[in-house]
């Protein structure tokens, strides 16, 4: 019925700030419960020792100044400690270091979604990737009204304010995937406006440059990427026509083909690499795959430049199965769409059904 | 001096009050009291008596406390299941505004001031009546009227801007009734301003003879400081109200950016006023605590003079905090230094009321009938309240707790751990004075416990989940979180039958209860030293007060020495040690 093992009791810590957070957190946290310790102590002391008894008559106690000046400074002593503590946390966290200068994203948020550009160009919805130890610096604003971009696995928000920009700064230290929130109230889809944050290693987000990593199943290519580009030819050029899902008689899907051992009419094999892939498309004829019809018409230089071939063949290198689109491409239904499942496509999960996040 | 030292006495603690009239109204049920001596719908409806006054505001907010607890349960019980539960996406906001405006504007604000203030700041002070009864009355209209508006508006409309109505959604994205709202909350707001007007009035003016500031009750200097902040603060969210009307309507650009406005203009407008105000509605119910802990410990308050200054601390300061809300929302570095410094003043007075309210309890008698057991779940709730609002006056931890559920966790176990629990605690305290019956003890004591049990665990998963980073006024959440929300719920409904209780059992010792007599709790206030319920005009004679509030060491039988005309003139205050010590005798009598 519900998942217990899942449940956190702690927030991940995945952002340098996130560790120096969670001291001041802790410090607040024992202070106050020492405060309240002794509270409660002195309230259940007097309760017993002081409930009524026959013949003891209650003393007459008016103050003591002592007893208040004691009990104005500690408290203030430690409240000004913690305002010292949390200028200094407030200051290192909005204020982004040198180093993210030339590494700022910006930020969009509209009514319900967030749109985020890398400084690489890339472009993401409700979703940002982010590179384990490179802190990055990013700056929001809002088309409509205000919303809030909240990380809590980075201990990190800032509203996003229309007609002004406003920002923050992350290095996270961890990867994993984590929530993004709104968390200022911006109308009826307010719980809607949600997404993920990625962390990946080195390697795994410069593959995802490319569009060759995946951060999620079933995520295309990222917007800029060189394989997202070949993603669009290869929608462009009808390839999509013949190597889909829903009509495996004519053509190979090709999700997964990259860099594997392919058996040949004729009885040879061969290694399906960039080379293989680039004959394939200018020269179909020259190896056709066992089981299928040579009927692949070759794309000349004319069709396809060079320069557009490199991003297609990328694009099939990235292909993982159930990567490929249908026909018909679907986009995710607007928030508060009636779910209708179009029986010629496998259902998609749709943000709005919330047991995708 | 010699002289002038008679044989120690026991001294009764009524000779501050001239001849107590030797009636109750069982014995006598020719006894005139407020409730009786006239009849029919129009002498509730025109009465100018402040009593039957905040007997109709008793009943209103009560009202009011059920619709917005209605609108609670609907949004707690949408939170069991991760999708929303029963609501759709735009119902949940519309259900979660409801509860949120409606507590605040038509159940913690007027819920004090209007029942326990109109009825006890008179009575407290011994004078006949508010300074002006008429305008008393015609408050009580313009809120009604302003009330039943708003709540017309919810139902027809409905409202899904949240309470805090920030442009420019409010002003050109929600398709709610914000107008019409808004116009209600504006018109209530007439009625906060000529009741605080009415009570400063009536404390400078109408106290009875020796009633100096310094014997006061404290639950007087709350009311006088509540008044203050809402004499000044209440024309601010009046004004905010009117530019957002204008924005909205004409299409003024005052808020709206695309209009040359700016939105965070609003947000300090708004909480120029609505952070003093969550002080409009605590102060009162503190108060409360210091009537009832004294009474049922039978102690002086410890340190009065401390109580009530803290009380204006928090007035004066409160004012000058209100840019904590929005620490986020790029206020600017120096600007949240200072708001976060003049936070962490305004902790010190409250945890100054904290320390003052234990320290009461030592060297006590104390009894646990249902009103201390209220004043210790105040106690207990407020605290945490208390420390948890240190995390969010802190600039550092707000950025992660900012808009999550610690902030609702915080601020529930403040303002309903807080205020709901202190006016429990006075409804339960001054019910036989208000009605002349007595409750049943051990209902009461038992709706005390289940209201406590079911307070902490509805708020205290939330503190975990807002920790993990879920935010407020999410109808569908990460699935991971549901645990805590479903913990949440559960005892959300534990707590919800503990508030239907009173219903019962004050309503039954309405019918059948038992004559509560003048002075059930044997407390030393001037309200009770009348009948109950009192006269139409409280008092038989004028009142004449020779001490300070809460002598009740003294009334218990403490052994004093008298001057020589057989009178207590005063008991000096400035006794500072902790032990329990023999008041000294007047030095200045006559």
């Amino acid at each position: 019925m519900f998942a217990f093992m899942d449940t956190p009791l702690l927030p991940e810590q995945a952002s340098e700030f996130s560790k120096e957070y969670d001291v001041l957190f802790w410090y607040i946290t024992g202070v106050s419960a020492l405060g309240a310790s002794v509270v409660y102590g002195l309230l259940i002391y007097c309760c017993f020792a002081f409930a009524k008894k026959d013949g003891v008559a209650p003393k007459r106690i008016l103050g003591s100044n002592k007893l208040e000046f004691l009990w104005t400074i500690i408290p203030l002593m430690f409240f000004l400690s913690f305002f010292v503590w949390g200028v200094r946390q407030y200051d290192y966290a909005i204020n982004p270091p040198a180093e993210t200068a030339d590494r700022e994203y910006t930020v969009v948020g509209k009514q319900w979604m967030w749109k985020v550009q890398h400084p690489t160009g890339h472009r993401e919805i409700n979703e940002i990737t982010l590179q384990e130890g490179v802190a990055v610096k990013i700056t929001g604003t809002s088309e409509d009204v205000i919303h809030d971009f909240g990380i809590p696995a980075f201990r990190s928000k800032f509203d996003v304010i229309p007609g002004r920009y406003t920002t923050a700064w992350y290095k996270p230290i961890k990867v994993g995937s984590y929530h993004l929130f709104c968390d200022q109230y911006c109308g009826q889809g307010h719980s809607q406006m949600v997404g993920k944050v990625h962390v990946l290693s080195q390697e795994n987000y410069a593959a995802w440059l490319e569009g060759l990593y995946r951060v999620r199943d079933g995520k295309n290519p990222v917007d800029g990427s060189p394989a997202w580009e070949g993603r669009k030819l290869f929608l462009k050029l009808q390839c999509i026509n013949c190597h889909n899902r829903e009509s495996e008689s004519r053509a190979p899907t090709l999700e997964g083909i990259h860099n594997t051992k392919r058996a040949l009419l004729g009885g040879s094999t061969v290694v399906a690499d960039d080379t293989y892939l680039r004959n394939s498309i200018r020269n179909p004829m020259l190896q056709v795959r066992d089981g299928w019809k040579p009927i692949m018409p070759a794309y000349t230089r004319a069709q396809v430049t060079e320069e557009e071939l490199l991003n297609v063949i990328s694009y099939l290198k990235s292909l993982k199965p159930g990567d490929l689109p249908s026909r018909s491409e679907m986009s995710p239904a607007p928030v508060g769409a009636p779910n209708i499942p179009d029986p010629a496509v496998p259902p998609v999960p749709a943000p709005t059904t919330g047991g995708t996040r | 001096m010699a002289d002038i030292l008679l044989e120690p006495a026991r001294l009764d603690y009524t000779p501050q009050m001239l001849p107590e009239p030797e009636v109750s109204f069982e014995k006598h049920p020719e006894h005139k009291h407020y409730l009786n001596h006239e009849y029919g719908l129009l002498s509730w409806l025109l009465t100018v008596d402040h009593k039957r006054i905040g007997l109709m505001y008793l009943v209103s907010v009560s009202i009011f406390f059920m619709f917005g607890g209605i609108a609670a349960g609907l949004v707690r019980t949408n939170l069991i299941t991760p999708t929303g539960a029963i609501l759709e996406l735009d119902q949940y906001n519309k259900a979660f505004t409801a509860h949120g405006t409606i507590m605040l504007f038509l159940f913690l604000i007027p819920v004090i001031p209007g029942v326990l203030g109109n009825f006890l700041v008179p009575m407290m002070i011994g004078a006949k009546d508010m300074a002006f009864p008429k305008l008393n009355l015609a408050s009580y209209y313009v809120w009604a009227a302003g009330a039943l508006f708003f709540v017309w508006q919810l139902i027809v409309g409905g409202l899904d801007t949240g309470w805090t109505l920030y442009p420019p959604y409010s002003s050109k994205y929600s398709h709610t009734s914000v107008m019409y709202a808004g116009l209600g909350i504006f018109i209530t707001g007439f009625s906060s301003i000529l009741t605080a007007l009415n009570i400063i009035a009536t404390v400078h003016k109408m106290r009875c003879p020796g009633m100096t500031w310094g014997r006061l009750p404290l639950f007087v200097w709350a009311m006088y400081a509540t008044s203050v902040i809402q004499l000044l603060g209440t024309p601010v969210i009046a004004v905010t109200v009117v530019m957002l009307a204008v924005e909205r309507m004409v299409g003024v650009g005052i808020f709206d950016p695309n209009l040359g406005g700016d939105p965070i203009l609003f947000q300090h407008m708004f909480w120029f006023y609505s952070h003093p105000a969550v002080y409009i509605m605590i102060l009162p119910g503190m108060g409360v605590i210091n009537e009832v802990l004294t009474c049922f410990a039978r102690k002086n308050i410890f340190g009065y003079k401390a109580v009530a200054w803290s009380s204006v601390g928090i007035a004066v300061v409160g004012f000058l905090v209100w840019g904590h809300h929005m620490f986020l929302a790029g206020q600017g570095y120096y600007l949240a230094m200072v708001f976060a410094l003049l936070t962490m003043l305004v902790a010190v007075p409250s945890a100054i009321k904290v320390f003052n309210w234990t320290a009461t309890l030592y060297g006590g008698s104390i009894t646990f009938q249902a009103p201390m057991l209220f004043a210790l779940g105040f106690i207990i709730l407020f605290t945490i309240g208390g420390v948890t609002g240190l995390f969010l006056g802190t600039l550092g931890t707000d950025i992660h707790l900012h808009d999550t559920y610690f902030v609702i966790a915080h601020f529930h176990y403040t303002m309903v751990g807080g205020m709901m629990f202190a006016w429990q605690a006075g409804l339960h305290f001054w019910w036989p004075k208000m009605t002349g019956k007595m409750y049943s003890d051990f209902w009461s004591r038992l709706a005390a416990i289940v209201m406590l049990v079911g307070f902490a665990l509805t708020f205290l998963p939330q503190f975990a989940v807002g920790y993990l980073g879920m935010p407020r006024r999410y109808p569908n959440y990460p699935p991971e979180f549901q645990i805590y929300n479903v913990l949440s719920t559960a005892a959300a409904y534990v707590q919800g039958i503990g508030y239907l209780m009173p219903i019962f059992y004050l309503g039954y010792s309405l019918f059948a209860g038992k004559a509560a007599g003048n002075n059930p709790f044997k407390a030393t206030g001037l309200e009770w030293q009348t009948s109950s319920p009192p006269s139409p005009h409280n008092f038989e004679t004028t009142p004449q007060v020779y001490f300070g509030p809460y002598e009740y060491a003294v009334a218990d039988g403490l052994k004093i020495i008298p001057l020589n005309d057989g009178k207590i003139h005063d008991i000096v205050h400035e006794d500072p040690d902790l032990v329990g010590t023999t008041p000294k005798e007047a030095t200045h009598g006559s």
